[in-house]
């Protein structure tokens, strides 16, 4: 039987590849959007959180109609140690009035919904459908891929690889180097049921108002950090994890997580929630210098695929970014549909896109971020000497006179194991990171 | 020509009961057909195809439950037909509403029972309002001529039975008895745009009697007389258990089918089971 043919085929139905088929619809072209799960979404695992200013061009008036549980008002970073716990804790009623900032979703609800999108600019959702492998010409051309169905080959002009993380079509195409396990994570989360009731009061909130807690410090001796969002009903809760930090330690991640909820910190917003679920997924983390080479001759490569995820200390995201490149892909796969050339110098044009925008200008300039993150200092150091500096600038010691904030500062030093070169050096990174 | 078709029933296959109160919540993106419907169809294809007959798929239920007919229809079913109603009907009634739409069928295939606290009767009502012959809860169906086929069913003791059916009939498989084909890709994306036939079921007000109220299943418990108390522990634990007590010993008749179904139901009337 002939193979089915497309202008372009799209591989994998999560926020990157529906951006790339809405695109691609939107221009009048014929998209094929594969998905390997029931329906868009099956795996409900990122940490929870939509950054939604990428979808104000692609969907205006987002806000109205995406399936959201919370509107994210109130975000806070907490650095901790067993005992001790430091926050900084930020709200605002800006970001509960359009056009919002954030908002917690399903991603069984959340994917669907862009995935319809492409469906009703005129895309072709197929689920249940495995891409096995690429079709190529003898020059090396991608033409198409195999599925796991009879008579599952598709041809089409150009292929957007968006199939998650550890890509086996980038791979399979050559764009992607020798993974190093170095650049990955691991994600885990549970979701914890709650009345929504109870959730507004330990939290805070109200009506569909949600929090975001990030968490560093929380992950013992594997280097990573942790996370805490507000759904409707549940609550998000997990931690993310170095591979090969996790690898040494010999522990499972979900104790890891079993620590972090019995932090006396975290302990009371969770107690009595009922676990409705627990997954686990890889992260590339590896920032701007792990990404893929991002086109090649007949394919793209957009979102996990590309390894866009941004994790820089305050700044964890991800969908923002898979929708950002997956955009840019659909819409760099049109362009090159309609002048009829989808070869490597037609599609390079991807990576200029990416960086003119925030894609690619962002992982530039947080390149560092990622391993001075999770470097040993600041996992462990650095939260216990602040933790500590703080509880003794708090604690009253009368009758003795009180410290002195140097004096404090100092001992704490010592105590942490840090130097004044240390701090200089790193105060000079994050300088160059964050600056 | 003559048509072989399939009943199958949209249902959720992951739905979450609530311990306390047995409220069920249901979601329809883990909604589809039970393993014993998705052996029907395949059953129903292999039929189709043994003899040359048009394959037929059909549903009762709200709109969202075309996704089982599609599915179907990739799979190879040449049509596929929904017929309007809401998806809680009692089994009566849900085979009072799909015989209209089967009434020219030879051979119909179901799924023995339906996940949601299914009872496998719909089949039987079906082959009832059809008049049709029926063979419930079949393992394995062999051709055995035009329109006839040998089905075969598990008796107790690890024993089978074989039944030799003709059309006009219905036969209910379980669902391990055969594994839906892998549909093609072709078929996917014909089924996705493929017409389907609407009929009119009952009214949506029409339940049907039914439920007088909802709750998890709770049978009533067995209310025992308290012990004498001037009996000494032992045996007033003895007489709330009821160990070492005599009691009638396992009979057992050969008798005739008719016969033997007297026999049952004057037992259980015995025992005070049912109406008297």
């Amino acid at each position: 039987m002939s193979p089915q043919t497309f202008d372009a085929v799209v591989v994998g139905a999560g926020p990157a590849g529906s951006a790339a088929a809405l695109e691609i619809a939107r221009a009048g072209r014929s998209v094929a959007l594969i998905e390997r799960g029931p329906f868009p979404g099956a795996k409900n695992m990122f940490g929870g959180v939509v950054y939604g200013r990428i979808l104000d061009t692609l969907v205006p008036g987002w806000w109205e109609q995406a399936p959201v549980q919370r509107w994210v008002t109130r975000r806070a970073t907490m650095v901790m140690t067993p005992t001790q716990a430091l926050t900084i804790d930020y709200r605002t009623d800006s970001w509960s009035r359009p056009p919002y900032n954030g908002a917690t979703v399903y991603r069984a609800d959340f994917d669907p919904w862009l995935a319809g999108l492409a469906q009703d600019a005129g895309a072709e959702l197929i689920c249940s459908t495995t891409v096995t492998g690429l079709i190529r010409e003898a020059s090396g051309r991608v033409r198409g891929v195999r599925t796991d169905r009879p008579d599952g080959e598709i041809t089409a002009q150009v292929v957007l690889a968006c199939d998650g993380v550890n890509s086996f079509l980038a791979k399979e195409a050559g764009l992607y180097p020798h993974a190093d396990p170095g650049h990955f994570t691991l994600g885990v989360k549970e979701v914890l049921a709650l009345p929504r009731e109870e959730i507004d009061t330990r939290f805070g909130l109200s009506g569909l108002e949600g929090a975001d807690f990030e968490i560093m410090g929380c992950t013992g001796d594997i280097p990573g950090g942790g996370f805490l969002y507000t759904n409707l009903d549940t609550l998000s809760v997990g931690v993310v994890l170095r591979l090969t930090g996790l690898t040494k330690s010999g522990r499972r991640p979900e104790e890891v997580i079993a620590g972090m909820k019995s932090h006396p910190v975290i302990a009371p917003l969770v107690a009595g929630a009922e676990l409705k679920e627990y997954s686990g997924h890889l992260i590339p983390e590896g920032g701007y210098d792990a990404m893929p080479q991002l086109s090649g001759d007949g394919i793209l490569v957009a979102g996990d695929a590309a390894a866009l995820t941004l994790a820089a200390g305050i700044w964890l995201e991800g969908v923002n970014f898979a929708i950002g490149s997956g955009a840019a892909a659909g819409a760099t796969a049109a362009d090159a549909l309609a002048k009829g050339d989808t070869g490597p110098a037609a599609l390079s044009a991807y990576r200029r896109r990416l960086e003119g925008n925030f894609v690619l200008a962002d992982h530039r300039k947080l390149r560092r971020a990622p391993d001075f993150i999770l470097s040993e200092r600041v996992q462990h150091r650095y939260p216990a000497m602040v933790c500590g500096l703080v509880e003794d600038l708090y604690t009253v010691t009368n009758p003795q006179p009180k410290p002195g904030g140097l004096r404090a500062a100092r001992r704490q030093m010592r105590k942490a194991g840090v130097t004044l070169w240390d701090l200089a050096r790193d105060g000079w990174t994050a300088w160059r990171t964050f600056g | 020509m003559p048509t072989v078709a399939a009943a199958v029933k949209w249902v959720d296959r992951r739905p979450e009961v609530d311990p306390l109160t047995g409220a069920v919540t249901t979601d329809a993106r883990t909604s589809g057909m039970s393993e014993a419907d998705r052996a029907a169809v395949e059953w129903a294809l292999r039929l189709g195809e043994r003899w040359s007959w048009e394959t037929l798929v059909v549903t009762a239920g709200p709109p969202i439950a075309e996704s089982v007919l599609r599915d179907s229809l990739a799979a190879g079913v040449d049509r596929a037909v929904r017929v309007d109603c809401r998806a809680d009907l009692p089994s009566p009634r849900v085979a009072a509403a799909l015989a209209p739409a089967l009434s020219a069928v030879d051979v119909v295939v179901c799924g023995d029972w339906s996940l949601d606290r299914g009872s496998g009767s719909v089949p039987a009502f079906l082959a009832a309002d059809l008049g049709a012959a029926q063979a419930l809860g079949v393992v394995a169906i062999e051709p055995a001529g035009p329109a006839i086929v040998d089905a075969e069913r598990r008796l107790d003791g690890g024993r089978r039975e074989r039944l030799r059916v003709t059309a006009p009939a219905v036969i209910s498989v379980e669902g391990a008895s055969a594994r839906l084909r892998r549909a093609s890709l072709s078929g996917v994306r014909a089924a996705q745009r493929a017409p389907l036939t609407t009929m009119a079921g009952p009214e949506n007000g029409d339940h049907g009697g039914g439920a007088l109220r909802r709750g998890p299943l709770r049978p009533r418990p067995k209310v025992l007389p308290p012990p004498d108390p001037s009996l000494p522990p032992r045996d007033r634990i003895l007489a709330l258990t009821g160990s070492l007590v005599e009691r009638t010993p396992p009979q057992r008749w050969a008798l005739e089918p008719s016969q033997a179904a007297e026999r049952i139901i004057d037992q259980l009337r015995a025992w005070g089971v049912g109406a008297q």
